[in-house]
């Protein structure tokens, strides 16, 4: 187990190291990436001492010792050193696989490795001798606690400034004093009359006066600031805790068991009510001066004395890498997580069931009891769903080095750049995604990004950009890869496409027709087979590889401005939020977040299958239609759900809305394999089976019917309502 | 020198609380059943603070605090406001009219004494 983390907490920081080398690369030396990339030879060698696996002890000294120099500014970060620490850094990742298979003591491969280490001797005046380190250095020294602070004896000291207009609002210094002195003891009052002007400019309307005051209580920070509740907002107010609290805010917050963030901290530990956090938080804001850390701004403020801060930030950091060391070690089979998953999915029907017999007995209390667990088995279910959801940074991330490499081997100046990192979804997904993304990658690096000079020819900045970027759109995951190249040629495509007699010739087709030829089996336009792309492997393999996840890929292009490879993979495989509809006895279930709006279909004027909807048109399919179903006498108010995939919209007309219902997902029957509007099926709470329908389908069908109407008819339905 | 608090509320039960409450701890009362009734009974006394409701017939509590902060003698009266509207923008008004304190009903009477001891003078 303890090697297992070695080995991720290894594979983690080259990733780190490999980064901030890259970053270098694109954005010139700062200190922050070289200290990230020695600590991270720093940490590898330190670890892999505690287990004495000195081949990677030994290399990550001499690395180490390179990166020491360049840290002391006694080297400087070249092309050559840059290559040559990615190398260094490639050859840990082999000593690393090395551990994990427990090969450890063998070399994997001694000519690289006497090569690298002659090449880093290089750099290092004399040569540095091989050590083995024993132990990892302590780094952490205990919290250093300063009660320096300005507030000599043991006191409260309050600062009150009132504002000209206090008076006036109702309020009186004077009663807050008194009351004040209710908690405690008045040691010592100072009045301020500096903001007194002459006796001719003077307002007897108006307070121009302050108090400093020393005061003696049992009471916390909170009650003290509550006296002045009322005149928040009439006077600057500021609250020094005595000394021995210093002390007593300190000794909290490193017993605290949980801590979150900062301001929360100091919350939590009394240091800082809730009130005075809002106003800093808000000051943050609006002098948009987030750069500044809350903590800074507190100490500013002389809100929260700097030993308090220091201490609270020293635990939250604590806590925060014990955290990410947790993280580290919680490794759980994908078979176990399934398992769970399939339960809760039960759970989730067991529960419906349960609820519709509540409604039948209608018993109240049975009633907000399975109401109850509805609601908790909700939250299960999306905790277990979140469990195997993952970043998509995880596949994001190997793309840098393999951008930088390919632009080097292709003579191209490409930079990449990622977005939308942080965007979840599902583990499977994320494992399957990896090839086809890598093929978009080079396809778009070796075929729609230009050469340099051609390039410039073309007007453009000599330097390509490939940019990959993630987010989330109604229930789906959109991932996109664009390149601002010289995007896709359409005649070039068609041509080919009607060569290999994919299309005939006097067929029409739509823009987004041809681009979709691309992911025929076998067809490639590039006239030149390199070494990256074009070996056989087209783009079908990649359609096929997003289909198998139940997403979809769409070829946006502008010729001659590049194009956008638009992948969209559906959120959840097992378990969805769904909206029910019945259309004549059967009830059918719509995701819900695709779900736009419900309108009543008559009072909108409709004609064969377009809906005016606020002046908008708007393509429906009747269900009952489309399924054939029969046409029960009590349905006759028809109701429109309106829902969208992606960029678009349709209708679809139901004769009554059910209401949401937590749907799991079953597959279809190899029977209905070719059934194209429905996805799946689920079990209702009482044991019937609705059918999923899939919109993404449904929507094309709608926007495909042929309207009966002459274009301009249909426009003179929609103009002449304005 | 006893001191005198206006309660203003249209509904008798809670005049009838707040003013309990208010004797109990030594305050002299004096009742209003609206903003007009309110306004009418400023004449010829000084109360050390008001308390009143927002939302009552004839004259609601902000316009009734508008008026009130006209008046010479009243310019300078603490006021609170006791009411079930926690809507914010009521808020605002109120406060642009010179309301600082705000106690929601239903009310806890400490807090409602903690608020008056807060801004009633000595």
């Amino acid at each position: 187990m303890a090697r297992d983390a070695l080995v991720q907490e290894s594979r983690e920081l080259l990733a780190a190291m490999e980064n901030a080398l890259l970053e270098i690369e694109a954005e010139g030396v700062n200190a922050e990436a070289v200290n990230a990339i020695f600590r991270a030879a720093h940490t590898i060698k330190g670890s892999a001492g505690l287990f004495a696996f000195n081949l990677i002890v030994s290399f990550t000294h001499i690395v180490e010792s390179v990166l020491d120099r360049v840290r002391n500014n006694e080297l400087t970060v070249d092309d050559a050193m840059l290559s040559l620490l990615l190398n260094c850094g490639d050859y840990i990742g082999a000593l690393v696989d090395a551990i994990e298979h427990k090969r450890e003591n063998d070399e994997p491969n001694i000519a690289r490795r006497t090569e690298l280490e002659n090449a880093l001797n290089a750099y290092l005046e004399p040569p540095a001798t091989t050590v083995t380190v024993t132990a990892a250095e302590a780094e952490e020294s205990p919290v250093e606690v300063e009660t320096g602070h300005r507030v000599g004896s043991d006191n409260w000291h309050l600062s009150l400034r009132f504002l000209p207009d206090v008076l006036r609002n109702g309020l009186d210094p004077i009663p807050f004093l008194h009351y004040l002195a209710a908690l405690g003891r008045i040691v010592y009052l100072h009045t301020l009359t500096d903001a007194m002007p002459v006796a001719e400019l003077m307002d007897a309307e108006s307070c121009y006066l302050g108090f400093e005051i020393d005061f003696q209580t049992e009471a916390d920070r909170k009650t003290i600031e509550g006296v002045f509740e009322f005149v928040r907002d009439d006077a600057h107010i500021r609250i020094l805790p005595p000394h021995s609290k210093i002390d007593e805010y300190i000794g909290l917050i490193n017993t605290m068991p949980d801590p979150g963030r900062l301001g929360e901290i100091l919350v939590a530990g009394g240091a800082l009510t809730q009130h005075e956090l809002e106003q800093v938080l808000s000051e943050q804001q609006e002098k948009a001066i987030g750069q500044k850390p809350i903590g800074a701004l507190l100490v500013e403020h002389q809100v929260v004395p700097e030993a308090v801060v220091t201490a609270a930030l020293s635990r939250q950091k604590q806590h925060e890498d014990k955290k990410a060391h947790e993280q580290k070690f919680i490794k759980v089979e994908v078979s176990k997580l399934d398992a769970l998953i399939d339960l809760v999915g039960e759970l989730v029907i067991a529960g419906a069931a349960a609820t519709v017999v509540a409604q039948r007995k209608k018993d109240s209390t049975f009633e907000e009891a399975s109401q109850t667990i509805s609601t908790l088995v909700e939250h299960i279910r999306d905790a277990a769903l979140t469990l195997r959801m993952v970043p998509i940074g995880e596949v994001f991330q190997r793309f840098p080095r393999v951008v930088r490499d390919i632009s080097r081997e292709l003579g191209k100046e490409i930079e990449l750049v990622v977005t939308g990192a942080d965007t979840e979804l599902d583990k499977s997904m994320v494992e399957k995604l990896s090839d086809p993304l890598m093929h978009i990658v080079r396809n778009a690096m070796d075929h729609g990004i230009e050469a340099t000079d051609a390039r410039v020819v073309a007007g453009k900045s000599p330097g390509g950009t490939l940019r990959l970027n993630a987010y989330h759109e109604s229930g789906s995951v959109v991932i996109e890869v664009s390149d601002d190249g010289r995007g896709l040629n359409r005649e070039r495509i068609l041509s080919k496409a009607i060569e290999r007699g994919l299309v005939s010739p006097d067929q029409i087709l739509t823009e987004s027709e041809i681009y979709r030829l691309i992911f025929e089996a076998g067809f490639s336009t590039a006239e030149q087979v390199t070494n990256l792309s074009g070996r056989g492997v087209g783009m079908d393999v990649v359609k096929k590889n997003i289909e198998s996840l139940r997403g979809d890929v769409e070829i946006l292009s502008v010729e001659g401005q590049g194009t956008t490879v638009r992948i969209r993979l559906p959120l959840t495989l097992a378990i969805i939020d769904g909206f029910q509809v019945m259309v004549s006895d059967a009830v059918f279930v719509i995701p819900l977040e695709m779900v736009i709006e419900c309108v009543d279909l008559s009072s909108h004027e409709a004609r064969h299958n377009i809906v005016k909807l606020r002046g908008e048109p708007l393509p429906f399919v009747r269900l009952r239609e489309l399924f054939e179903l029969p046409l029960l006498q009590h349905s006759e108010r028809e109701s429109l759900v309106v829902v969208q995939y992606g960029q678009q919209r349709a209708g679809l007309v139901v004769d009554r809305l059910l209401g949401e219902f937590q749907a799991v997902i079953k597959p279809l029957g190899e029977l209905f394999q070719n059934t194209k509007t429905l996805s799946g099926s689920t079990i209702l709470g009482d044991g019937r089976v609705a059918l999923i329908l899939d919109v993404a389908h449904l929507i094309q069908q709608a926007s495909h019917l042929p309207t009966h109407l002459p274009a301009s008819k249909t426009a003179g339905l929609l103009s002449n309502q304005k | 020198m006893g001191k005198t608090i206006l309660i203003v509320d249209d509904s008798f039960s809670m005049r009838q609380t707040v003013g309990i409450a208010l004797k109990s701890a030594g305050y002299d009362v004096v009742e209003a059943s609206d903003g007009k009734d309110a306004l009418s009974k400023l004449d010829g006394r000084k109360y050390n603070l008001i308390i009143s409701d927002v939302n009552m017939p004839n004259m609601d509590g902000i316009s009734f605090v508008k008026a009130a902060k006209l008046l010479p003698n009243y310019k300078f009266t603490p006021i609170i406001m006791l009411t079930t509207e926690g809507d914010e923008t009521k808020k605002q008004e109120g406060k642009a009219a010179g309301v600082r304190a705000w106690v929601l009903k239903p009310f806890q009477p400490p807090v409602l004494l903690d608020a008056v001891a807060k801004l009633i003078m000595p």
